[in-house]
């Protein structure tokens, strides 16, 4: 089976992207530092979603782009999908602080 | 480093040559129906039960579109003679265009014979206007008298991939050479702001930035939601966006990499040239007329679309006088509205193609559009009206 592509957009990037459809036990080649390695996703990995690079412990921070663009909500293994499912945002949560809803 | 554009009696220079009818109504349509080479401004905001400083947004709005340099000159109609708002009198409208330097003729009618006689008139002077408007030649000018604007809609994750890094050379090109860039959505920089304050000229630009994302950020937390619920948009996350701070963090790549001027208000002129953020919120028909409002003289609505299906992105151009691009990187989004797409960059991502030539492409197509090629939305006789970034309650 040929090798799915996934872009890391920094080095320090803990989450890279699919840019073609992935299926549950294929083979995605990550780009790093000029060289490459290959990892297996443990589920389906649509078009423009998120796959995990490394096992990501619960309030984990998940980092793309070398910035925190939230945190993980559960244990996200390495090779998952990584969406609102298992991620959660860090920033303007009036949900979080006890506001009235008004 | 040229194109081919309008010059203007105050050294601006114009890629359209409108002859423009404010403030919209009745009077406004039925003159730019009658007359070609006019254009009006459809909106439902007309300041009624608005605050002082909404209904200057709204002044400055007007106002900007009248010295936008695509304006060869403008007819102002008296929407509400002797008892309007101060704000947003004919009188003080067509002053300050005057002082750009353009003609602005006042209709009103009170005085010209009520509403038929105010539509009879306009229609006159607008066919004299355009007669004249038309007199005028496109001459070759430097890249420095481009003034552009840029939003990013319905994101999914092809946009901070490609199309808004494809956007970003194009804006560093255009800074580069001495020109203008907009970029704005202040809920859309929560989560990158620090990466942009770095890039402020002075600290007091770098703290009006992380300003403005502090009040916007208090807004959000005090409708006690997580705003997940709100922004990213469904489309958003459907497309693979998973927080605001994700959405953020590619978004700011369509602003390139230049020095940050200044924060600019809704519809603010800018006092020198360069690259600036606008303080407003992110709305498709708030933002682009903002940025018009501002003198800009082409805008891009850089989108992912992911999220979308059975959209062909048949929509009007809500800039009234601006030409008004669509770029996408999203291979999907390019074949379901191919029609209306002015510029695809997902080569990127299906065949490597380098982003420097994705952004020479896409300059050149820029360049194509501001020296008189029509967008896809200016074949379009139409727009959906336009929906003023006002932040005040209405009472």
């Amino acid at each position: 089976m040929a090798e799915k592509r996934a872009l890391v957009m920094h080095a320090k990037d803990n989450v890279a992207t699919a840019i073609e459809e992935i299926q549950s036990g294929d083979s995605v080649r990550i780009p790093q530092g000029g060289q490459s390695y290959t990892l297996t996703a443990t589920e389906a990995i649509p078009f423009g979603f998120k796959i995990a690079l490394d096992e990501i412990p619960p309030g984990g921070l998940i980092i793309k782009y070398g910035e925190t663009i939230g945190k993980a909500s559960r244990l996200i293994p390495k090779g998952a999908l990584v969406h609102v499912h298992n991620l959660e945002g860090t920033r303007a949560r009036g949900d979080l602080e006890g506001r009235e809803r008004r | 480093m040229s194109f081919l554009g309008y010059v203007r009696s105050d050294g601006s220079v114009g890629t359209r040559n409108y002859v423009l009818v404010i403030p919209q109504g009745l009077i406004s349509k039925m003159i730019c129906d009658f007359v070609v080479g006019t254009r009006t401004f459809q909106t439902v905001d007309h300041g009624s039960g608005r605050t002082a400083n909404d209904r200057e947004r709204i002044a400055r709005v007007l106002i900007g579109l009248g010295k936008n340099p695509n304006v060869a000159s403008v007819i102002v109609h008296a929407a509400s003679p002797g008892v309007g708002y101060p704000e947003l009198r004919a009188e003080r409208l067509a002053d300050e265009i005057r002082s750009s330097g353009k003609r602005v003729e006042i209709i009103d009618p009170a005085k010209d014979g009520g509403v038929y006689g105010a539509i009879a008139k306009g229609q006159q002077l607008a066919r004299s206007m355009v007669y004249e408007a038309s007199k005028l030649r496109r001459v070759e000018v430097g890249d420095e008298h481009l003034c552009l604007g840029v939003k990013c809609g319905y994101s999914d994750t092809t946009s901070g991939i490609a199309g808004n890094p494809a956007v970003g050379y194009l804006f560093d090109k255009i800074v580069k050479a001495g020109g203008t860039a907009f970029f704005g959505e202040t809920t859309e920089i929560i989560g990158a702001e620090h990466a942009l304050a770095k890039r402020a000229v002075s600290p007091h630009v770098a703290k009006e930035i992380l300003d403005a994302v502090a009040y916007r950020e208090e807004l959000a937390k005090s409708t006690g939601l997580d705003i997940r619920t709100i922004n990213p948009i469904p489309a958003n996350i459907k497309g693979g966006l998973s927080s605001l701070e994700e959405k953020s963090l590619g978004a700011i790549h369509k602003a390139g990499t230049a020095p940050i001027q200044g924060v600019l208000q809704y519809g603010e002129r800018p006092k020198g040239r360069g690259l600036y953020f606008v303080d407003c919120w992110m709305g498709s028909y708030s933002i682009f007329v903002g940025y018009a409002a501002a003198g800009a003289n082409l805008v891009l609505f850089q989108i992912g679309g992911g999220g979308l299906s059975g959209r062909d992105l048949l929509e009007g151009c809500p800039t009234v006088v601006v030409p008004f691009l669509w770029c996408t990187a999203n291979p999907k989004t390019y074949a379901m509205a191919k029609d209306n797409i002015d510029f695809y960059s997902g080569t990127v991502i299906e065949k490597g193609e380098d982003p420097e030539e994705v952004g020479e492409r896409l300059y050149r197509t820029v360049i194509d559009i501001a020296s008189g090629t029509f967008s896809r939305t200016e074949t379009l006789n139409y727009s959906d009206p336009i929906d003023l970034c006002l932040e005040e309650p209405r009472f």
